[in-house]
């Protein structure tokens, strides 16, 4: 087992200013490629830049993209949000497809989420539309007028009738049969 | 967190009093029942982690039934730490020099030994026969029913009740009453 986790920043989901519900603003605000104009392992980059980016930036106006030639430099994508968070992620070798897909990503997540341990797959300000449990909740309203120490409470539930009790109980039958039968004569 | 939010939490979280009665109860089945409260197990926001654990006032515990010859043959440890300084008691010694020991020793037994155990504890109070201070009584909201059902003795019947009892035989005329 690791403890990988322990290092890693515990969080829920959320949306900031519930983003989304009415209208939606990217929380990506500005990205910046730096890449080398000549070196191999920015080629998907460079690549990238002269087929994909114009598309990109038009259908992002909200987004402000930066290029950054870099002598001698590996490719790096570098993503500041709205909330302050930046993100620096190394694009060295990686296709054309692969930026753009991690483009897409920087595009559509509200903040940097790495290294954060996300806690539970789902998150809700209301999670319960009953109210959370108190001891009082399904408590048995005879107990609010009962004195303590109660005798009959302290009972067991399944506590039978005593042989002492049926006895009593034939007694009170056979006088109440005296009776009728006095009653009939 | 909301003024709301925070009333919620303290009626999530509120420490309820129960009392127990352990006249004619075996000690060591009911220290399983009363750490289940102490510990608020028997709640559904139950966690080790969360402090959730409810008072338990016991009373008649110096009427506590212990099973078979236990009273003579349970013996208590006690070690002084000093060389020579072990003692062994038998419960019906323990019991007369303090009739809270057996029931307190129980239900410390039948939790396990961790850093709570010590503050679960200070939410057992034991009282030898029925009188509860007012302030504490006061409190209690709940009673744990018994494990057994408590006989009751001849001597605790009216006597009008005892000479109408109905009478099932005649002694025989030879029969000796002593």
């Amino acid at each position: 087992m690791s403890n990988s986790h322990l290092f890693l920043k515990p969080g829920f989901i959320n949306v900031p200013l519930q983003n989304g519900v009415g209208r939606y603003v990217s929380q990506l605000q500005r990205v910046v490629l730096k890449f080398c104009k000549n070196n191999g392992s920015s080629r998907g980059m460079r690549e990238f830049i002269e087929s994909g980016l114009v598309n990109f930036a038009k259908e992002n106006p909200g987004v402000v993209v930066y290029l950054k030639p870099r002598r001698h430099r590996s490719a790096v994508i570098k993503a500041e949000y709205l909330n302050g968070d930046e993100q620096w992620m190394s694009c060295r070798n990686s296709t054309q497809e692969e930026i753009s897909k991690w483009l897409n990503l920087l595009v559509c997540q509200s903040k940097n989420h790495t290294g954060t341990r996300i806690r539970k797959l789902w998150h809700t300000d209301h999670p319960s539309i009953q109210g959370p449990w108190t001891p009082f909740t399904f408590r048995d309203p005879k107990l609010n007028l009962a004195t303590f120490p109660n005798e009959e409470l302290a009972k067991p539930k399944d506590s039978d009738v005593s042989n002492h009790e049926r006895l009593i109980e034939l007694f009170k039958k056979q006088k109440l049969g005296d009776l009728e039968n006095r009653r009939g004569e | 967190m909301s003024a709301l939010k925070r009333v919620q939490q303290w009626a999530t979280f509120a420490r309820i009093w129960h009392i127990y009665n352990a006249a004619w109860q075996n000690p060591f089945h009911s220290s399983e029942l009363i750490k289940k409260y102490l510990m608020g197990m028997h709640k559904p926001i139950y966690h080790p982690m969360n402090d959730c654990g409810d008072h338990v006032i016991v009373i008649n515990s110096a009427d506590i039934a212990l099973p078979g010859d236990e009273w003579k043959k349970r013996v208590y440890f006690h070690h002084t730490g000093y060389p020579g300084g072990a003692t062994w008691t038998l419960a019906w010694n323990l019991h007369e020099k303090d009739p809270t020991m057996i029931i307190k020793k129980a239900v410390y037994n039948s939790m396990d030994g961790n850093l709570q155990r010590r503050y679960t504890m200070q939410r057992l109070h034991i009282f030898p026969d029925e009188n509860v201070p007012k302030e504490l009584l006061g409190n209690v909201s709940n009673e744990i029913r018994q494990l057994r059902p408590m006989p009751k003795r001849l001597d605790d019947y009216p006597e009008k009740d005892v000479k109408e009892f109905p009478k099932v035989i005649d002694y025989p005329k030879d029969y000796v009453l002593r």
